[in-house]
């Protein structure tokens, strides 16, 4: 109850705060740092609201009606430095939204892809409250929508749907990766090189759409009006054996409050795609990402690691002992980082335990570091175009 | 004009599209376990540019880019078959396209995947000979699939991406 109540206490001062300085500045006698927004959700690794989830860090949004006091808390939204926009089931909405039209009035559907499925849903418009920033009028994708149950085979053809609570393991994803969009230039050109992310769907059915970059589904980090420049995701160390559930945070802005100062960590720049390079054994694996979303570390593969399979859970390894690995990594701009990590048997693992440092399997050719590596870390998430005391975004620190 | 000459003009007309057809075509893609013989239907269908041909002992790879920007590798026995396929770009490709007669199976696989997985954020299907392992995140994906019991004697699969 205490807690609740120094909450809402310090909410009520961020937003007495910002009126204050968007209006006279002449009289102000208090200091800057009073003005500031409340910048930190609190993120929890657990089993997630399907209860089918290890390595997940999960949070609560808050989403409203566009200018409106009619507001939803959604809890259970996976936080995934992967994607770009915030995504909720249909059926964990009860919140009416507005649709999103193009010129002849026909809603527009996105098919949004991810690399193990697709997600299917019309495009809404939503302000998004996360902790005590707002991001207003930001278009995001409803997942699942029944009234628009009818996918495109060009669209459920690329993997399969996760429409459903069972199948996204979240009741949505809270995408805040490099990038502001989810797809970028390539939605807004017509043609065959279109990718096919966005459709229209008048009632004679859906044809592929290009898609303004402002009217895709947006990282709402980039739209909010301060600590609008990355983020960064903060998670505790995990023993060796696991947790049963870790509590961190995820934090707005870097280097603009107090909370999220760049300090010594190292900036890594990243491609066109977000991707750097991991060097291994001398090696130099250039589509290598920091991924959240990720629910361990997805590097390599047996013959190059000496890491046998898992028996029961074969896309993992699955060492006799834990073993320690290390890494570079290094980014567009040269700069390097050295990395430590470990490896640990899947199999053994205690099963009603939810957080691992040591989890990995096998992913040919290519370095993911998943969730795994967050652990004990402070990770820095730069958007593309923002400006950030390390540079322009985008960029990975830690 | 005399009706021979009216089927001579015909013929004359398809065979200039037939030709123009040919040229702009890509040389060469076929699905995974095609073989040599559907080439030829098959780069019809694929609207993209031919990047390269690698030829070695082992396999011949051809190296494609779609209109969207995937750049999809087929990697061909000296028996002529097609016994894997990479691709790598900021969308999955046309998987249907790229898996040809194993698309089925892959949707198969991928749903049991789907409903059993341990994974998030990689999706790894070994179905019999079948392989399909996909990774990557939003805007980067990579993935191939390949023929187990097709791979060509001293080639590791790790070459095969």
């Amino acid at each position: 109850m205490l807690r609740t109540f120094a909450l809402a206490f310090v909410v009520a001062q961020a937003t007495a705060g910002a009126c204050g300085t968007s209006g006279t500045t002449g009289t102000t006698t208090t200091s800057t740092t009073t003005a500031s927004t409340l910048n930190m959700l609190s993120i929890v690794v657990n089993d997630g609201p399907a209860h089918s989830y290890f390595n997940g860090a999960f949070t609560s949004v808050m989403i409203c009606v566009p200018g409106q006091s009619a507001c939803q808390v959604i809890d259970g939204v996976l936080v995934d430095t992967g994607s770009s926009g915030l995504r909720i089931l249909s059926s964990a909405l009860t919140l009416s939204l507005p649709q999103q039209a193009d010129a002849t009035g026909a809603p527009i559907v996105e098919c949004n892809e991810f690399v193990d499925g697709i997600t299917w849903g019309p495009v809404q418009t939503a302000d998004i409250k996360l902790a005590g920033e707002t991001a207003s009028s930001v278009p995001i994708q409803v997942i699942g929508a029944p009234n628009f149950s009818t996918i495109p085979k060009a669209c459920s053809s690329v993997g399969p749907t996760e429409d459903t609570l069972t199948a996204l393991g979240a009741n949505g994803i809270l995408g805040v990766s490099v990038f502001r969009q989810d797809c970028g230039s390539g939605c807004t050109i017509a043609g065959g090189a279109n990718p096919g992310v966005y459709y229209a769907c008048p009632a004679s059915g859906c044809l592929v759409t290009t898609q303004a970059l402002t009217r895709q589904v947006q990282n709402p980090v980039w739209l909010f009006p301060v600590d609008n420049n990355g983020v960064v995701v903060q998670l505790p160390p995990v023993p060796t054996g696991g947790a049963l559930t870790v509590t961190g945070s995820l934090i707005f802005g870097i280097g603009t409050q107090s909370d999220n100062a760049l300090g010594s960590a190292r900036v890594l720049t990243v491609d066109q795609v977000g991707n750097f390079t991991t060097v291994f054994n001398n090696q130099s694996y250039s589509s290598s990402f920091i991924d959240s979303g990720s629910n361990g570390i997805f590097f390599l593969d047996s013959a190059t690691t000496s890491l046998p399979l898992c028996q029961q859970s074969t896309d993992f390894y699955c060492p006799p002992t834990l073993r320690a690995f290390s890494a570079t990594h290094r980014g567009v701009n040269a700069a390097t980082s050295a990395v430590t990590f470990n490896v640990g048997n899947v199999d053994a693992l205690n099963g009603s335990f939810n957080a691992f440092s040591e989890v990995a399997g096998p992913n040919a050719g290519s370095f993911d570091w998943g969730l795994s590596f967050f652990f004990g870390r402070t990770i820095f998430t730069a958007i593309e175009g923002q400006s950030t005391p390390g540079g322009t975004g985008p960029y990975w620190a830690y | 004009m005399t009706f021979t000459r009216v089927i001579a003009r015909r013929y004359f007309v398809i065979w200039i599209a037939a030709t123009a057809l040919w040229l702009s075509a890509v040389p060469a893609f076929a699905a995974l376990g095609g073989d040599a013989s559907t080439v030829d239907a098959d780069r019809v269908r694929m609207k993209g540019s031919l990047l390269r041909i690698v030829r070695s002992d082992a396999y011949t790879l051809h190296e494609i880019r779609s209109e969207s920007g995937t750049t999809v590798r087929e990697f061909i026995s000296p028996a002529g078959k097609v016994f894997a396929v990479a691709w790598e770009g900021q969308w999955h490709p046309d998987m249907e396209q790229v898996l040809g007669a194993y698309f089925a199976r892959y949707q198969q696989g991928a749903q049991a995947a789907l409903r059993q997985r341990r994974t998030r954020g990689l999706l790894r299907i070994r179905d019999g000979d079948l392989v399909v392992q996909m990774s990557g995140h939003q805007r980067a994906f990579t993935g191939r699939a390949y023929l187990a019991n097709d791979i060509p004697p001293g080639v590791q699969a790790d070459a095969l991406r």
